[in-house]
């Protein structure tokens, strides 16, 4: 363990791409927690997210968690960047060369995701905590952890982000392939994704479709891209939501959750089956 | 004696058979040469027993144990093809990685560094090296962990003469520690000054796997010379011990059959006793490459 952070670290230290992408993010991690209290000028109205309730526990662990979930896309060009670069180079050959086995490869890599998960999520609890008790309209502990579960449920979204980027990365070996297939990938579930949602409600109206939308199951929700976003939903629709109907019931995504758990399976086992039955 | 690899109708096949049913042991404290042209399976070969290619069929024994586990390649020193470092880190850096995979302690890169004349540009990033210093340090990454087999394949391509004088000294001093070593390569003098065993390659096929001397049945030729050469002709021709007695210019040279074996003192003593006396007397073997060309040759 020690041994394989160590072989990350001297990988990395001096690798300039790693270290501007991971200042690049943790400093516009920070300064987007705090967009809510900048005024907004929407064509003459303003907009001030904070008075639109976005700080209040508990709907705070939902804004701060989908807003700097964006961001990601950050620490994912690092991941594929450092991965890619050791194909590359060779390194990867002469890494097993030198004697490390393909399983502290993969874990070495691993190792570096947790880290920068977990760096990234205690920064955003941390950061929300603080917004919270600074500006929520409420502090009394039932609210304040209501639905503490989205900083689990940010932790597991990035971890299986990076879990399909290593993979990506692994199989394609070329960080320009990586993000043409995250591309494609993108694309084609969104594509599936409407496609299963209008075969459903196709025919329906008004309640009884809206109904199925909240409630019915989507086969295309269990895919990797959408099950990782369904973990966070969009806080701004909860808003209108609770405007337009005064009251908002979240129901826990607990399929995407076990979905997302088995495609970090499916990618880590998949990145060591790839090392160990290619020639390198 | 100790037996370092051994080595078991070893195939693969890519689209083509790269490497087709190859045998061959390794023997502690000797230099083998991997002998064949390019495209012959030396590469493929070294990936194998490296564990960066799976094989199709065959096995191998490192040490006596199958296969090649982690563990197996920190015994191991090996150069392939090309010198693969992280190029934007400094070459202590990149020893520090290798070290910290070989398990090696840290003190043992100045000492490396020291030996392949890099110690002072240590500091420096992989890539503003040259070719040759990249290949030094290729060599001092495969010395770090004081490894029982050395394994190099084409350690002195593409570097310029001086370069090749100076990989050839160092490998030549390791080879004096005792460290067994495998080199690949198909400049056959190259071989030829350092190797002791060659295991020659064709097409995937080993044609030939056992000691330099004895690659071909033939037993070299004398070279010799004496005050009346005319003589010496027919004194040579009359003993039966050569296939060819030829005069080329001031000096004659004469084949050894291959069933006879003969001494240079034995050869003098016998013209002395005829009453030749000589001024110019020397056995030679056949240079590798000739022996190499004989070798594939004849199994066409």
């Amino acid at each position: 363990m020690i041994k394989l952070l160590k072989l990350e670290y001297y990988k990395n230290l001096n690798y300039r791409p790693f270290k501007i992408f991971t200042a690049l993010y943790f400093a516009i991690l920070i300064a987007l927690l705090f967009i809510g209290l900048v005024d907004f000028d929407l064509g003459g109205s303003k907009i001030n997210l904070k008075e639109q309730g976005i700080y209040n526990f508990p709907d705070i662990w939902n804004f701060t968690t989908w807003i700097v979930a964006i961001l990601k896309i950050f620490l994912g060009l690092i991941v594929v960047f450092s991965i890619s670069e050791e194909f590359s180079n060779r390194m990867f050959k002469q890494n097993t060369i030198d004697g490390l086995s393909r399983k502290e490869f993969i874990s070495s890599k691993l190792l570096t995701i947790t880290i920068f998960t977990i760096v990234s999520t205690i920064i955003v609890f941390a950061i929300t905590m603080f917004l919270g008790y600074q500006y929520s309209n409420t502090t009394e502990s039932a609210k304040v952890f209501e639905e503490i579960f989205f900083i689990g449920n940010y932790f597991v979204k990035l971890f299986t982000f990076f879990c399909f980027l290593m993979f990506l990365s692994i199989l394609l070996r070329k960080s320009v392939f990586v993000f043409l297939a995250l591309f494609v990938f993108w694309i084609v579930e969104g594509i599936l994704t409407a496609v299963e949602t209008f075969t459903k409600v196709s025919g329906m109206q008004g309640p009884q479709r809206n109904e199925v939308l909240q409630n019915d199951f989507f086969i295309t929700h269990l895919l990797p891209l959408e099950s990782m976003s369904s973990l966070i939903p969009n806080p701004m629709m909860r808003l209108n939501i609770l405007k337009m109907f005064g009251k908002y019931e979240f129901h826990y995504p607990t399929e995407s959750m076990i979905a997302c758990l088995v495609w970090c399976a499916i990618f880590i086992f998949g990145s060591y089956w790839i090392l160990r039955k290619r020639d390198w | 004696m100790e037996k370092i690899l051994s080595v078991k109708n070893l195939t693969k096949k890519f689209k083509r058979i790269a490497v087709n049913n190859i045998s061959f042991d390794v023997e502690k404290g000797n230099v083998y040469g991997l002998l064949g042209p390019n495209g012959s399976g030396k590469s493929t070969t070294f990936g194998m027993l490296l564990s960066t290619i799976n094989p199709t069929s065959g096995e191998w024994y490192w040490f006596g144990k199958k296969g090649t586990e982690p563990d197996t390649l920190k015994r191991i020193g090996a150069i392939i093809e090309q010198p693969n470092f992280y190029p934007y880190l400094s070459a202590e850096t990149n020893l520090k990685i290798v070290a910290e995979i070989k398990g090696t302690p840290k003190h043992r890169i100045d000492e490396v560094l020291q030996i392949v004349g890099l110690l002072e540009r240590k500091k420096d990033p992989f890539k503003t090296y040259s070719l040759g210093m990249k290949q030094r340090l290729a060599i001092a990454s495969a010395m770090l962990n004081n490894p029982e087999v050395l394994i190099l394949d084409e350690p002195t391509n593409g570097l310029d003469p001086e370069g090749i004088i100076q990989i050839r000294d160092i490998i030549n001093n390791i080879a004096k520690q005792g460290i067994t070593i495998i080199i690949a390569s198909h400049l056959l003098d190259e071989i030829e000054k350092i190797c002791s065993h060659v295991i020659v390659l064709k097409e995937g096929n080993s044609i030939y796997s056992g000691r330099v001397d004895e690659m071909t049945a033939n037993n070299g030729y004398f070279e010799l010379k004496a005050d009346n050469n005319t003589l010496l002709l027919s004194a040579l021709e009359e003993l039966q011990w050569f296939n060819s007695v030829k005069q080329d210019g001031e000096i004659i040279k004469a084949q050894i059959r291959d069933d006879a074996s003969i001494s240079a003192s034995a050869l003098n003593q016998k013209l002395a006793e005829k009453g030749i006396f000589l001024s110019h007397l020397t056995k030679k073997k056949l240079s590798l490459e000739t022996q190499f060309l004989e070798l594939v040759k004849n199994t066409n």
